[in-house]
């Protein structure tokens, strides 16, 4: 256990996570990477790494000031010494943030969790163009913006990636943003969109999964390497805004630019959710952590769909209650309160189509691991399972979501039907 | 579909074959092939990755001027012999050999497998596939995340998903579109299919 946790805070009865007041959720590499991605391909590699930059820089400078202030760190090595462990804590890597005595600053790392999680991945099958460690980035801006004599924001850039085959990733930062820095969702702000929690069926199961879980994670933290291997992938405690702010600025520029195929980036974005709810939830569900928390996996629908729900309370989506389940038909899921409709509404206000991608996504991935999944026979989740599940034979779902937090209803519905 | 070879009659007799393919070019689709009872051999991917070597290697070679129609390219994994054989412009022959094969066996088996493949294969010329395709077919071989490769092409390149799912409608220059596109998301400096 990190000594950041004593920050952490739960929202009930939300199951939303706080860190000294900044939002947090926990996400699997399989997803950081496909999201990351995506903002890419949405705004192009080098506006994508800034975009996502300056994302994690205006997390971690309210997340910082709160923490220098409670930890009592007035000097600079105090407040980069608690970025360096604040970071590894995460399962964000271990960065070595160097302040020059000219005003340059500088962070090095050989295991940061993107770099390293993308040539673990994909290093094989192909050669990475361009840096990956944008949030170590925004890191390395916010601890200089910190640091410095004089105010402002900084940009922060990557020279060199363990995911381009360098030996390390180097990262510099550079004073003036002629962006500025935006504020991003904080507790206040959830606490204002918040609807009536009504809970659903199968509530004190899933609640009890789910408060295992939020111990178990809190507990959870970086390793040497400051990489958080469990459950079979690589996790990361992560901004809730950096997902969201990200991921609708993408969609926001596709739709202004190339409205024709808005369409393809909000369903990358939801295929984000099938990615998270395969990899992270299926491990979860198949680990020996799970098995001791819950007791052995039977694999049929409803433990299944139930064990889902239990599985994104835990780790800090909110919470996601079954309103109704009849297995291999039909499924809907509501929640009173998300990160993405935060979000969402604090920088456009309501919208007008539903735009919880990430939960529309991961419901229709609930329905596939239910009933297409042999549990029994304890697949292992690779990418060609992946593939046959989610693009082979099709997906045998259709979505649809009535009501959305985004549009200012009083909660999102999202329906899963079978085809 | 029907195999327009006897695949059967083919392999008839050849010690230590596991599997024979060939292999169109440069579509790298299987024309004919043959596995033993008891193989996992998968035929589509099989002709999908070792048309791309021979491809490869036929890029290679004549970057150095070395390149000749008779190439022919073995490799010794752990547990088969593979060799790829040119035929012709068109076709390609991939035989999978026991590991255990002899080398000298191996090479005059190979030359009799041939010899029936050749004496099946159709006198004609080959239609070229369209390019939007072969180069979508190889983006989704090789790409990271196939599954959601149309829908990154589309976002990066403002193409429709419809289209790209129907790529004879693509104009040239959404073609053109598609294979920088292919290219940066494979990380290649361009694609060669």
């Amino acid at each position: 256990m990190s000594r950041f946790s004593q920050f952490a805070t739960l929202l009930e009865p939300y199951d939303l996570t706080f860190l000294a007041g900044t939002p947090y959720v926990y996400h699997c590499h399989h997803f950081n990477l496909f999201h990351d991605q995506t903002i890419d391909d949405a705004v192009g590699e080098k506006a994508g790494f800034e975009l996502r930059a300056r994302a994690a820089r205006d997390a971690f400078v309210p997340l910082l000031q709160a923490l220098f202030e409670r930890l009592g760190a007035t000097t600079a090595a105090e407040k980069v010494d608690i970025a360096q462990d604040l970071f590894a804590s995460m399962g964000q890597g271990r960065l070595a943030i160097e302040l020059g005595p000219d005003g340059t600053v500088r962070g090095r790392g050989a295991h940061l969790h993107y770099g390293f999680a993308w040539r673990e991945k994909y290093g094989e099958r192909v050669k990475r163009a361009f840096p990956a460690d944008a949030v170590a980035a925004g890191l390395v801006a916010a601890v200089a913006e910190l640091t410095a004599q004089s105010a402002g924001p900084w940009t922060a850039s990557e020279t060199q990636c363990v995911g381009m085959r360098a030996p390390a990733c180097e990262i510099s930062g550079k004073q003036g943003d002629s962006h500025g820095r935006r504020r991003v969702a904080d507790q206040a702000a959830f606490e204002r969109y918040l609807g009536e929690s009504t809970g659903g069926l199968h509530e004190e199961t899933i609640s009890a999964i789910a408060d295992g879980l939020q111990g178990f994670v809190r507990g959870a933290s970086g390793d040497d390497r400051g990489l958080m291997q469990a459950f079979n992938v690589f996790v990361t405690q992560h901004f809730s805004s950096y997902y969201a702010d990200t991921g609708f600025a993408a969609v926001k520029l596709v739709e202004a630019v190339s409205p024709a195929v808005a369409g393809s980036c909000e369903e990358l974005l939801r295929e984000a959710g099938h990615v998270c709810v395969f990899n992270t939830f299926g491990n979860i569900l198949m680990s020996p952590e799970w098995e001791g928390m819950v007791g052995p996996l039977k694999g049929d629908a409803e433990e299944i769909v139930q064990g889902c729900a239990a599985i994104a309370r835990g780790l800090g989506f909110g919470r996601w209650a079954i309103a109704e389940h009849e297995p291999g038909k039909r499924l809907v899921l509501r929640t009173q309160s998300n990160y993405e409709a935060t979000s969402w509404l604090e920088r456009y206000g309501k919208a007008t189509h539903p735009r919880c991608y990430f939960m529309q996504g991961a419901a229709v991935a609930f329905m596939v691991l239910a009933t297409r999944v042999d549990w029994a026979e304890r697949p292992k989740l690779t990418q060609a399972y992946y593939d046959n599940l989610f693009r082979g034979k099709g997906l045998g779902f259709k979505m649809q979501s009535p009501r959305c937090l985004t549009m200012g209803d009083r909660e999102t519905e999202i329906v899963v039907e079978a085809v | 579909m029907t195999d327009p070879l006897p695949s059967s009659e083919v392999a008839a007799g050849i010690n230590g074959l596991r599997a024979y393919l060939v292999i169109t070019m440069p579509d790298c689709l299987p024309y004919s092939a043959w596995t033993r009872a008891g193989s996992d051999i998968s035929v589509e991917d099989s002709a999908g990755y070792f048309g791309d070597l021979v491809r490869a290697n036929r890029q290679g070679l004549k970057s150095v001027g070395a390149w000749s129609a008779d190439m022919q390219v073995t490799i010794e994994a752990s547990d088969t012999l593979v060799v790829l054989r040119e035929l012709n412009d068109h076709f390609v022959c991939c035989a999978m050999y026991d590991r255990n094969t002899a080398l000298g066996l191996l090479r005059l088996q190979l030359k009799s497998l041939v010899d029936r493949i050749m004496a099946g294969l159709p006198q004609l010329d080959v239609e070229e596939r369209p390019r939007a395709v072969r180069v979508i077919e190889f983006l989704e071989r090789y790409a990271p995340d196939p599954h959601a490769v149309l829908l990154r092409v589309s976002t990066r390149t403002g193409i429709p998903l419809a289209s790209l799912r129907d790529p004879l409608v693509l104009n040239p220059d959404q073609v053109r579109s598609l294979e920088e596109t292919a290219a940066r998301i494979l990380g290649l400096e361009h694609i060669n299919v």
